[in-house]
């Protein structure tokens, strides 16, 4: 009675201090003028985003300038010329259940912040090739930040991850066999 | 619902208060914003970032206009359904397993737990009552 009451108020036109229509309308301009001035104040964002930007991560290339988002053949490439140390940035335990072969674990997913990811034994200069689940999972482009933040010069994103490894048949390891 | 207008007065104050300063933090970094909603793995990337540019500036506005007093019912309408959508995204985070920041406050947000759950429902609350407090001529809307 108390709900059907309150609601006949507000919602029924003309019945109470503010009618349906009124709301209808308050409710549309604020969407309307907040929705305005947000696309207004971020036309280089947009532009940035209709030529291609931030497709698998959101954030500006300019601002990490040292990442790259590589296909599967271009890891694969890498892969065989043996250039890159492969980082698996998934959980221990799945790591534990398979990887790219030669692949080092940095399970970003798991971590907390504060936690040592034990960075330091990696030469800045090097080539990385980071994965985690596939196209969906962020802690691949998330340890990529960071690693760029932490002065790395050559990262590079496999953002078809581990799916897209198995479904190519390329080699994989259960044991702690990096390269 | 609660009709002390001092009380409502708080309310209006508190739940504006955190909406201007939750928006204004993801305007200054929409990019990461963008990311956080991503990070939900709910929406898409092209409506993750439309939404980043746009929500915070409808956040911004409503936690202006409750505090002002003008469009109350309808900024505490749309700040409340804005909160059952939060309250959604977060109980599905927590029965996912994810262990993602919650893109409330931009950068320096918190991780999506059982405490930002039970904030959301006192954020509700207030702004529910808000909604379906009596206005009177001349002083709300």
């Amino acid at each position: 009675m108390f709900v059907r009451n309150t609601f006949s108020r507000w919602i029924q036109p003309g019945s109470g201090p503010l009618s349906l229509k009124k709301m209808i309308l308050r409710v549309a301009l604020i969407l309307f003028f907040s929705s305005l001035i947000g696309l207004g104040t971020n036309i280089s964002l947009i532009k940035m985003f209709f030529q291609g930007e931030f497709q698998h991560g959101f954030f500006s290339s300019e601002e990490y300038s040292a990442i790259v988002f590589i296909t599967l053949g271009e890891a694969e490439e890498l892969f065989a010329a043996g250039e890159a140390l492969f980082i698996d940035s998934r959980t221990v335990k799945d790591f534990k259940e398979g990887h790219v072969f030669g692949a080092v674990n940095i399970p970003f997913e798991e971590k907390r912040e504060g936690d040592e990811l034990g960075l330091e034994s990696y030469p800045l200069e090097g080539v990385y090739v980071i994965y985690c689940d596939g196209s969906e999972c962020q802690s691949s482009v998330e340890l990529a930040k960071l690693l760029d933040k932490r002065g790395f010069q050559d990262i590079r994103v496999f953002f078809g991850g581990w799916e897209e490894w198995v479904r190519a048949g390329l080699p994989v390891s259960r044991n702690d066999d990096s390269r | 619902m609660i009709r002390d207008k001092y009380i409502l007065l708080a309310f209006r104050f508190v739940v504006g208060g955190v909406f201007i300063w939750a928006g204004v933090l993801k305007i200054l970094d929409p990019l990461d914003f963008a990311q956080n909603i991503a990070n939900y793995r709910v929406f898409p990337q092209a409506v993750s970032f439309f939404l980043a540019l746009v929500l915070p500036w409808i956040e911004l506005a409503c936690g202006f206009f409750l505090i002002l007093g003008i469009f109350r019912d309808a900024a505490s309408l749309l700040l409340s359904v804005f909160i059952v959508v939060f309250l959604g995204l977060i109980v599905a985070t927590l029965i996912r397993g994810l262990d993602i920041d919650c893109g409330c406050f931009g950068t320096i947000s918190r991780k999506v737990d059982i405490k930002l759950l039970l904030a959301d429902m006192v954020l509700l609350f207030f702004s529910l009552n808000i909604f379906f407090s009596k206005t009177k001529k001349g002083v709300a809307s």
